[in-house]
């Protein structure tokens, strides 16, 4: 694994000594280009070193999907000969598995960066596994974006609260609550909520995305019914993923508070609320949004668990479904799309960071 | 110097309300576990209770079976707490092996810096981003019959870098001190000063690792457990769990199959993250009582 390193202190080593005399001085002239370009550079290695560690982490795992698809086509077309020694190389030329662990490699990158291509799947064979992701990806981007921006918000705004009312009961109660639950993991708050509001009263489903006699399509009944069937999912990970930025926020946000310009505020007689927001509530919340980013990796993980006891059809279900049947292309393809989601939105993060906040200078 | 360790482990503890209640259920779950097969034998009454159709299947909780039978007719307050040992020894096994790895390897990127600094943390960084979960899920998927220990070593695989970073930091800011200087200039080799001057001021930083990548390592476990990949032959929380949802203990009513081991996890997560933060509280000035009351 070290073979990934050395190009990386050679990325660094390119920028900071740029040969050209005029490079330079522009980019000292520009920090935040600079800044931009040194960041972009970074997100390259991280996504080559991150992609290439996934890819040989699953080809040296054993196995084989050639006699796993074998078996199956057997099992599912009664199939009862052996299979002959030709379909095998043909199947493994197919799946990119001849050659030997390098030009595998070379072979798997070439087609991922150029083409997009992940190639077959096992699950849904031969659908190309990149179409199986494709399908199951705006389900998982709805459920997990949609709750993960919610409980950040939410999250920032009661821990400010929390922090800003210290000492006071309520601040105390949510505190500790996030002292002791911020970890758990989402799955068992779905499990209870599965328990108490679809067995116990009923009202609402616990399996699927939506109402299967619905059909798909822009209509107020399917997007009704999505949202319904999304519940309990989004609210799991909600209700853990606001108490873990509630005591995050609240330990950025009580340092704030003895500054002598908030002093000024409130001697200016501006109501606690506006205080709040405008003035201690900006200097705390930006550090969150870079850890918003890096956080979205343990949403993932703990989304899996979640979409498999729903049922969901978001990537976590197909996930699980792929490792079942051993299918590699799906397995190292969702791998590769979290792993792309993650760094990309860190990167997207951490350039947006300077626009929003005017003290954060590049210097190199 | 043991003594010397001693102590300060101690005040440490008295300073801080939130780590000693964290210690304490740790405490207190560890002599269950420890006497786990006591109680297991004590329940049984001469009997193995946790053996397929010892009881009548799904028995209600009642004064013979605290929290009832399963679907085999197991007792099920028998089976967490046989659980609960699996799942703390899951969380020691991979809390030591990570926190080890975690040590190394931030006190060698840390203390040399330059290019290692550079290749390990963006090393860390990288596995850090990494959605691990898919990666240790395949790893079990294709490794039926393995030992607890090899799950433990499959964990931690995932989880060092986490501690890593915490105690990289650290590192990082001990290693300019004029004390460390001081050794350095008086000629002590770095594994000296490593071990002597370093190690002991970075104990609870050290913890902090541990308790984070013990967490790491029983939520593994446990989402391994609840979709049923598994190792084979051992039952921790996470696999009664699974039981409970496969075999529609939700729909039959029978709540204390998921609820119990969910309700001894929330503990014990807890009880780490309450260690945690303590550790930090008391070490860092900055957060005492930030955190707080």
């Amino acid at each position: 694994m070290t073979a990934d390193a050395p190009p990386v202190v050679a990325v660094d080593k390119s920028q900071d000594s740029a040969p050209s005399r005029g490079v330079r001085a522009w980019l000292s002239r520009h920090p935040l280009a600079a800044y931009a370009i040194r960041r972009v550079g970074i997100y390259f290695v991280e996504l080559w070193g991150a992609l290439t560690i996934a890819f040989f982490f699953f080809r040296l795992i054993p196995g084989d999907p050639v006699q796993t698809l074998i078996q199956t086509l057997q099992q599912n077309y009664m199939y009862n000969q052996q299979a002959s020694t030709e379909l095998i190389a043909r199947y493994q030329q197919e799946f990119g598995l001849t050659g030997n662990m390098f030009s595998q490699y070379v072979k798997y990158m070439e087609k991922l960066v150029l083409h997009g291509d992940l190639g077959p799947s096992l699950i849904n064979y031969p659908t190309p596994a990149q179409d199986v992701i494709l399908r199951a990806l705006p389900w998982t981007i709805g459920l997990l974006g949609i709750s993960a921006v919610l409980s950040w918000i939410l999250g920032v705004l009661l821990g400010a609260i929390a922090g800003w009312r210290r000492g006071k009961l309520g601040s105390a109660i949510a505190t500790n609550l996030s002292i002791a639950l911020s970890h758990v993991p989402y799955f068992f708050v779905a499990l209870i909520l599965v328990y108490i509001f679809a067995y116990s009263m009923g009202v609402l489903p616990a399996r699927s995305a939506y109402d299967s006699n619905i059909s798909p399509g822009i209509t107020p009944e399917f997007i009704g019914s999505v949202l319904k069937y999304g519940l309990l999912p989004g609210l799991s990970i909600v209700v853990i993923g606001t108490l873990s930025w509630i005591l995050s926020t609240r330990m950025l946000m009580v340092p704030v508070l003895g500054e002598d310009y908030l002093v000024y505020a409130e001697a200016k007689g501006l109501k606690g609320w506006r205080i709040l927001t405008r003035y201690a509530l900006r200097n705390c919340y930006l550090p969150q949004i870079t850890a918003f980013g890096i956080s979205l990796g343990f949403i993932f993980n703990g989304n899996v668990l979640v979409e498999q006891l729903f049922n969901y059809p978001g990537l976590g279900t197909t996930l699980v479904t792929a490792i079942q049947q051993l299918d590699f292309n799906t397995i190292l393809g969702v791998t590769d799309i979290a792993i792309f989601s993650v760094l990309t939105a860190v990167l997207l993060l951490d350039l947006l960071l300077p626009l929003l906040d005017p003290r954060v200078k590049y210097w190199k | 110097m043991t003594m010397r360790i001693l102590t300060a482990v101690l005040r440490t503890i008295r300073n801080s309300r939130r780590l000693a209640i964290g210690l304490l259920i740790l405490g207190v779950m560890v002599l269950l576990a420890l006497f786990s097969p006591l109680i297991v034998n004590a329940i049984g009454g001469g009997k193995d209770p946790i053996e397929v159709a010892a009881y009548e299947k799904w028995l209600v909780p009642g004064p013979g079976h605290l929290l009832g039978t399963d679907q085999f007719g197991r007792d099920v307050f028998a089976m967490v707490v046989k659980a609960l040992s699996v799942s703390l020894q899951i969380g020691a096994i991979a809390g030591i092996i990570s926190t080890v790895v975690g040590v190394i390897v931030a006190f060698v990127a840390g203390y040399k810096g330059g290019w290692i600094d550079g290749i390990l943390s963006t090393f860390t960084g990288i596995l850090l981003v990494i959605p691990t979960f898919p990666l240790l899920i395949a790893l079990s998927a294709y490794a039926k019959n393995v030992t607890l220990f090899q799950v433990g070593v499959m964990i931690s695989i995932f989880a060092w870098p986490f501690a890593a970073k915490t105690i990289r930091s650290q590192v990082l800011s001990l290693r300019t001190r004029p004390y460390v200087d001081l050794a350095r200039v008086s000629k002590a080799r770095d594994l000296e000063i490593i071990v002597t001057e370093l190690l002991p001021n970075l104990l609870p930083f050290i913890g902090v690792g541990f308790a984070s990548s013990a967490l790491g390592a029983i939520f593994g476990l446990v989402g391994l457990e609840v979709i049923g990949l598994g190792p084979g032959g051992v039952v921790d929380l996470g696999q009664i769990i699974f039981n409970a949802i496969t075999t529609g203990a939700l729909t039959l009513g029978a709540w204390p199959m998921f609820v119990v081991p969910i309700v001894l996890l929330t503990l014990l997560f807890a009880a780490l993250n309450m260690v945690n933060i303590g550790l930090e509280e008391v070490y860092n000035p900055r957060l005492r009582g930030v955190a707080g009351e």
